[in-house]
């Protein structure tokens, strides 16, 4: 419901999340739910990148970890640690592991730096923009490619 | 008129009647004098040209009108039933599916007005009509013999021994037993009311003793333009008649007196009290037969949209899933609930199952929605390609899911163009060969546990081998050494490969190389699976295979390491306990000798890459897995238990293996993999 009404303020509303040292923006309209760490059912031979499955009050969520998605050293999951909940399109659902969820930031049009991302770094191009917040940097991920690229397992 | 209300209504009710057309066009070039499937076609035509009209269609009317104006010069024996005239009737029908189409695309019929077809149909109609031009002029004469046939029909029909009785008696008191026929004009619209009418008139001068048809039958307007009637009345006959012909919309009626001897009543109700032979025998077989080929309309049904039971099914498992977490938590805490609590638990749990029972039978639908089509396509096919073959089908009450018939029309084709192209030969060849110059093609489906199976079979040459095998070498899709070490079965399995058409001439019926590939790969969309069976010289089978339902099994739930995975039930023989000393191995690979059958063995621990899988016991547990005539036996932990469970899919982004078939959720909330058996055999 909450999500609805902010929809409706604002889309530059940024879900931020803790990765290692860095943090990430995830815009929150595509953000579904944030819950926390739960049982996580190993799926064989998929992705490297997906820790597995989950029951979100009975539908079932394929989670992936963003860590191992972007090459850093696994997680050690956390009392912090939450899985958030994206749905990028209708029926369509997919789980971020991240190692927390700091808070939710409104970024106006000029503190988002779109020129500055070089893709040729690996992993770069998993991030869209980068967002200027109080003195922090903040990278913006590009959903789409972090959830489609379908690398072989 | 806003008649777009009805749309839905028209469409359903058209399909149906072209279906019944269809059908009854096949009935009728094979049994041309066939009167019943005459009027059955006249029927449907007549209906189709009626709701075209309602609905303003004028082009779809018109063509429909010409095709019933045939119809009746068949139905009045005008009109011989040629090959030729079936030909361009189907390319009626073929016009008239055309306008359907339009109409569910557009709501309009277009603008085809079809007017060869019309003009094939008035040819057939004129050539026809000059043909009994030359009887034109003793045309009286022809009518007068028609009124002595039915006057001799009247005179030969069969009473109960009951209606000779009162006709004897009435003889005895002075009273005159007639028949008459009576004929309503074409053009009247309530013929029933119009019947009762004469009825009415006629119960005044006496008593009505029968009526052919039935008295029932003629107040549902099951006759066409005549019936007769039997009564016994004091007036001389020209009153009877005339009291008839009183009736408006009543084009003409003639009568006979009947005159029963009182003797040879007699005699024949002695023969009928000495044997209960043919006569009551006959009486009985006739309604019968009236009852069969007028079928029952009184099938009261609702039409509901697809969707509204899909969001039902839904519910359905999600009541299935709390229902399993009701049964986890009882099992789990450990408490003595009364005796009661559990004894509602067990009552829930066959409510559910019932219901769900309920809601996929809900969702059934006969396969022969899918396959009544193809007696006619066969047809079309033995003309272009010259082979003269038949359609087998047995099976067509089968039913499947409305997901799997809507998707499952294509292949099914596939598969029977495939047989009448390739599997069939010509004819000359058919005779050479011995067999018989008509080649039989099968469409045969039946149920197999939780599996429907559909198989397509045909008596021709079946799958050359050597063909399949050099050409596959010469595509390039084998090596030379691989050749040599195939199987004839693993042969075949290259045919489902794409881009591989063995067919040395590309026909447009089939040949062009996206053929089997595509039925595979559509089939196991559905979560089936295809084989083929072929003996060269006898023929090929293709055997479908289609899980009965999509969203909930009855499955066996197994531990293998830490993990829980369910194994559909349909799929599973038995389970064994082996010794792990019977475990022998054969090219590396481990297998047993289970009651004279070698089995290979799937360590399912290490092809799910099950971390710590438990030490291998003394024992292992094997779950004997079955496909058609393929056995293997999957090794796991330990067993749980049966469950019913709900497949639920893992999602758009994340890449499974074929072995998945999807997960499910366990009483608990926990998640577990279902393991798909076909796949892994």
């Amino acid at each position: 419901m909450e999500k609805t009404a902010n929809n409706d303020i604002s889309t530059n509303q940024f879900i931020i999340v803790r990765i290692g040292n860095e943090q990430y923006g995830i815009n929150i309209k595509i953000v579904d739910n944030i819950v926390r760490m739960q049982q996580i059912t190993r799926v064989p031979k998929a992705q490297k990148y997906f820790v597995g499955v989950i029951n979100l009050r009975g539908e079932i969520v394929p989670v992936m970890s963003l860590r191992r998605r972007f090459g850093i050293e696994d997680d050690e999951f956390t009392n912090a640690t939450r899985i958030i909940i994206i749905k990028p399109e209708q029926q369509a659902t997919v789980g971020f592991i991240v190692d927390s969820v700091k808070e939710v930031v409104t970024l106006e049009e000029d503190q988002i730096e779109r020129n500055s991302i070089s893709t040729d770094a690996e992993g770069q191009s998993y991030i869209s923009a980068v967002g200027k917040y109080k003195d922090e940097l903040i990278s913006i991920l590009n959903i789409q490619t972090v959830i489609n690229d379908k690398e072989q397992a | 008129m806003d008649v777009s209300q009805y749309l839905e209504i028209f469409v359903e009710e058209t399909k149906e009647h072209l279906q019944s057309l269809s059908e009854n066009l096949l009935v009728l070039e094979k049994e041309p004098e066939n009167k019943d499937t005459i009027n059955e076609i006249f029927r449907a035509a007549h209906s189709l040209k009626g709701m075209a009209g309602t609905m303003g269609y004028k082009r779809m009317q018109s063509l429909t009108h010409n095709m019933e104006n045939v119809f009746s010069e068949i139905r009045n024996d005008k009109m011989k039933v040629t090959s030729e005239l079936v030909d361009t009737l189907f390319q009626c029908l073929d016009a008239l599916e055309a306008y359907l189409d339009n109409i569910i695309n557009t709501q309009d019929e277009g603008t085809e007005d079809n007017e060869p077809i019309i003009k094939l149909l008035n040819d057939f109609l004129n050539g026809n009509q000059a043909a009994p031009a030359q009887a034109e002029a003793p045309a009286a004469p022809a009518q007068q013999q028609t009124g002595a046939s039915v006057s001799t029909k009247l005179s030969d029909v069969k009473f109960a021994d009951f209606e000779k009785h009162a006709m004897i008696e009435a003889g005895k008191n002075g009273m005159n037993v007639y028949g008459v026929n009576v004929h309503i004009d074409p053009n009247c619209i309530l013929k029933a009311a119009r019947a009762f009418l004469v009825f009415k008139n006629l119960e005044e001068l006496g008593e009505i003793i029968k009526s052919i048809p039935s008295t029932q039958d003629i107040e549902d307007e099951k006759f066409d333009l005549d019936f007769s009637m039997f009564i016994i009345s004091k007036e001389p006959l020209d009153k009877v008649v005339a009291a008839v012909k009183n009736v408006s919309e009543i084009k003409d009626a003639e009568g006979e007196q009947i005159v029963i001897k009182e003797e040879a009543a007699k005699e024949e109700a002695k023969a009928d009290t000495a044997g209960h032979s043919n006569a009551p025998a006959r009486d009985n077989s006739k309604p019968a037969q009236a009852k069969t080929s007028s079928k029952p309309v009184v099938n009261r049904s609702v039409r509901v949209d697809i969707e509204k039971l899909d969001v039902l099914m839904n519910l359905v498992s999600e009541l299935i899933i709390a229902k399993n977490g009701l049964v986890a938590s009882n099992a789990a805490e450990q408490i003595q609930h009364s005796q009661n609590f559990n004894e509602q638990i067990e009552y829930l749990e066959r409510v559910t199952t019932n219901l769900h029972e309920s809601v996929m039978n809900v969702r059934m639908v006969p396969i022969e929605t899918v396959v009544n089509r193809f007696p006619r396509m066969i047809r079309d096919l033995s003309k272009k390609l010259n082979k003269k073959m038949e359609l087998y089908m047995t099976g067509e009450d089968t039913e499947l899911d409305r997901t799997v018939i809507d998707e499952i029309g294509d292949p099914l084709m596939h598969l029977l163009r495939n047989s009448a192209d390739h599997g069939l030969e010509s004819p000359e060849e058919r005779i050479r060969l011995g067999k018989p110059e008509v080649g039989s093609i099968f469409l045969d489906a039946y149920q197999d546990g939780n599996n429907v199976v559909i198989e397509v079979r045909d008596d021709g040459a079946g799958i050359n081998i050597e063909k399949v095998r050099n050409k596959a070498l010469e595509k390039g899709t084998i090596t030379p050494e691989q050749a040599e070490s195939m199987t004839d079965k693993e042969i075949i399995e290259l045919l489902f490969k794409p881009s591989f058409s063995t067919s040395e001439k590309i026909t447009d019926v089939s040949g062009r190389g996206v053929g089997l590939d595509v039925v595979k790969s559509k089939i196991e969309g559905l979560g089936g699976d295809v084989e083929c069976h072929s003996v060269v010289g006898e023929g090929s089978t293709f055997t479908i295979r289609l899980p009965l339902t999509l969203a909930i099994i009855q499955a066996l739930m197994v531990k293998i390491g830490s993990e829980q995975y369910a194994i559909s039930l349909g799929s599973i023989q038995t389970v064994e306990d082996i010794p792990v000393e019977e475990i022998k191995h054969v090219q590396g690979k481990e297998v047993i000798n289970l009651r004279g059958n070698v089995i290979p063995l799937i360590r399912l621990g290490e092809l799910l890459e099950v971390p710590d899988t438990a030490e291998d016991a003394e024992n292992l547990t094997v779950v004997i897995i079955k496909k058609v005539d393929k056995q293997a036996g999957l090794v796991v932990d330990s067993l749980i238990g049966q469950m019913e469970i709900v497949i639920k899919s893992l999602g758009k982004y994340i890449n499974i293996n074929k072995m998945i078939s999807g997960a499910t959720i366990l009483g608990d909330g926990d998640v577990a993999l279902i393991i798909d058996a076909n796949a892994i055999v």
